[in-house]
């Protein structure tokens, strides 16, 4: 496959997030600016211009026409997605590291980071009554414990939240109340990503630890786990083919010390079920920050440290390929 | 590319007149559907220059969800406001082609089972990995891939017992086998660019007649197996076939099979000569 080469940020990439269909590819990255792309041919369709920082995240809902990012601004902006015009400007004391749409779009979180004092928490916002009233009363506010919040994402029906922590730990948390319902410590290290499955039941977590885990949504359980040899930054469930990509490498600050080789700097394939590795792409020259795979699960984009942006379509062979073991099932 | 066919920017109206008279551009179709266009255009120092276009059209027809076609017809906003539709160069670009070579790595296809037979067949020697010196096969050596690949060669040989060099499995003694390059003091070197071409199931197809495509290659082999790669020689002038090609199947086995079919095989009214690849093993053909 040829890989498309999208190279509309100056700075290292944070997140990508295809939307629902998959046609769109929104992208934020440190310089400031979120892009949308065309994901068939890599076509820019715009820019969402007006954050002052760093852009750490970005989400789409699901009719395509809402978009919202954070930023090291300190702010979290919903956009127009047609237009590029800023709706609304929510303002916190730190910077946003991770904002999500509810699965009814009716409400959003907003991880906020822990700096000056002030401690690290997950922001849940109203999308419906700031479009109708504009203006609103202070968000509901949960403060994860006993370490901050990296990362977080919906439960199926809005049920509940999904957080994941600074020290490896994932927890689930009511959004109403703001209690904490169960909690689990797989990991050893920094939650780097969290991905929801298609249906929400199931999610991927990637983490400094050099591990990827899959657990089930309601009870917390680990379902599988993908140990590689560096440190990982994204994890992405595919659709059609059972995979899980992963993608990282060393520190961006070591990244000068060794090799291009040494760097891991590659997206690896996983089989979701069997937990072994059955392919790469290579590519980057500096970590991969995120992945995202197109929701038909025929393409899939990977965001790296080094600003660029690669979308690669996949080969025939790829929907072709079958386990020696399961060929007699799919025959 | 341009190339510059008149010097002089003005010149005689006799020239001028030749100009006009020049055809604006020519296309010419070939068999493969690759148009050719050739156009003749004054550039910005006013100097005539030729320029060679060659363009292949393919259609593909797509369906897409109707919400995703309409937002095809947005207008560009924000940085990209007023410019015109399709992929703008200085954001776009294709990338090299890469290679996503799935299969499996194999941990679970050994059986228990698998592996007690195989520790039957090795009673009374001992293994030794040459890599770690650790009591399992090289090939399963768990720093593979992190050591250097120098004795790669000998790993590829080692999965074919009969034709290999008996290193990999010996009896434990005094001659216990070094490979020369980390003899003495000798530490690993650095990495090799190469470390990851396997050429262990790429087979060399030669006398093929000079228009034979890639996709007669694939034509022709796909039904052995799946091919990782396939790559023919072509002419740096003509673009035609240089009358060999290498074919690299995921695995052994197909490549195989694929050599002891079609080695002798007429096609093109020519005689194929299917072997393998010298750089793996050539003793093994």
């Amino acid at each position: 496959m040829r890989p498309i080469l999208l190279q509309g940020h100056t700075r290292s990439l944070t997140q990508i997030k295809y939307n629902r269909e998959g046609d769109l590819l929104f992208s934020a990255a440190k310089d400031h600016v979120v892009n949308v792309w065309f994901s068939h041919n890599g076509e820019r369709l715009g820019t969402y211009n007006g954050h002052v920082g760093a852009v750490w995240t970005v989400d789409v809902n699901s009719a395509s026409k809402l978009l919202l990012s954070g930023s090291a601004d300190n702010t979290a902006k919903l956009w127009d997605v047609r237009t590029g015009k800023c709706l609304h400007t929510w303002e916190f004391h730190t910077a946003v590291k991770r904002v999500a749409f509810s699965e009814d779009d009716t409400m959003a979180l907003a991880v906020t980071e822990q700096q000056m004092g002030y401690q690290g928490a997950v922001a849940i916002l109203k999308i419906d009554s700031v479009l109708e009233a504009g203006e609103q009363d202070e968000p509901f506010v949960i403060s994860p414990e006993p370490t901050k919040a990296m990362v977080a994402a919906w439960g199926y029906l809005n049920k509940y939240i999904i957080i994941g922590h600074k020290d490896g730990m994932i927890s689930q948390y009511d959004w109403k109340t703001g209690e904490k319902l169960t909690s689990k410590h797989p990991h050893s290290d920094v939650i780097t990503d969290l991905q929801m499955s298609p249906d929400r039941t199931y999610f991927a977590t990637s983490s400094k630890d050099k591990s990827a885990q899959l657990f089930e949504s309601n009870t917390l359980n680990p379902l599988k786990k993908y140990v590689t040899d560096c440190p990982l930054n994204s994890a992405s469930i595919t659709p059609i083919q059972d995979f899980i990509i992963v993608g990282g490498g060393q520190d961006a600050m070591q990244v000068t010390t060794t090799s291009m080789r040494q760097g891991k700097f590659e997206c690896r394939f996983w089989h979701k079920i069997l937990e072994e590795e059955v392919g790469r792409v290579k590519g980057h020259f500096g970590p991969i920050n995120t992945i995202a795979v197109h929701p038909d699960g025929k393409s899939f984009s990977s965001g790296g440290e080094d600003g660029y942006i690669r979308v690669h379509h996949f080969d025939e062979d790829y929907f072709k390929f079958t386990y020696p073991e399961f060929q007699h099932i799919g025959a | 590319m341009p190339v510059e066919i008149t010097g002089a920017p003005k010149s005689s109206w006799a020239d001028e007149v030749g100009e006009e008279l020049d055809p604006p551009y020519e296309a010419v179709t070939d068999e493969n559907g690759v148009k050719t266009v050739i156009e003749y255009i004054v550039n910005d120092d006013g100097k005539k220059v030729k320029v060679t276009r060659k363009i292949k059209k393919t259609l593909i027809t797509e369906r897409v969800n109707k919400a995703a076609a309409e937002r095809k017809k947005w207008a560009k906003f924000g940085e990209e406001q007023g410019k015109k539709p399709g992929p703008d160069l200085s954001t776009t670009s294709v990338g090299e082609q890469i290679f996503l070579k799935l299969s499996s790595t194999g941990k679970s296809v050994e059986t228990v089972e698998d592996i007690e037979i195989t520790k039957k067949k090795l009673l009374g020697k001992k293994i030794l990995c040459r890599i770690c010196k650790g009591d399992h096969f090289t090939t399963k050596c768990p720093y593979k891939d992190t050591l250097p690949p120098l004795d790669e060669l000998h790993i590829q040989e080692s999965k074919e017992p009969s034709t290999a060099e008996p290193v990999q499995v010996e009896a434990q003694g005094s001659g216990k086998y070094v490979p020369p390059s980390l003899r003495g003091d000798r530490k690993p070197t650095g990495d090799s660019p190469y470390k990851e071409r396997r050429d262990d199931a790429t087979i060399r197809v030669t006398n093929l007649s000079e228009d034979t495509t890639e996709s007669d290659i694939h034509e022709l082999f796909r039904h052995f197996g799946s091919i990782s790669r396939v790559y023919l020689a072509r002419d740096h002038q003509t673009n035609m076939c240089k009358g060999f090609a290498f074919v690299s199947f995921q695995n052994r086995d197909d490549a195989g099979k694929a050599l002891a079919s079609l080695n002798g095989y007429g096609y093109d009214n020519l005689i194929l000569r299917v072997e393998w690849a010298k750089s793996s093993s050539s003793s093994s053909s």
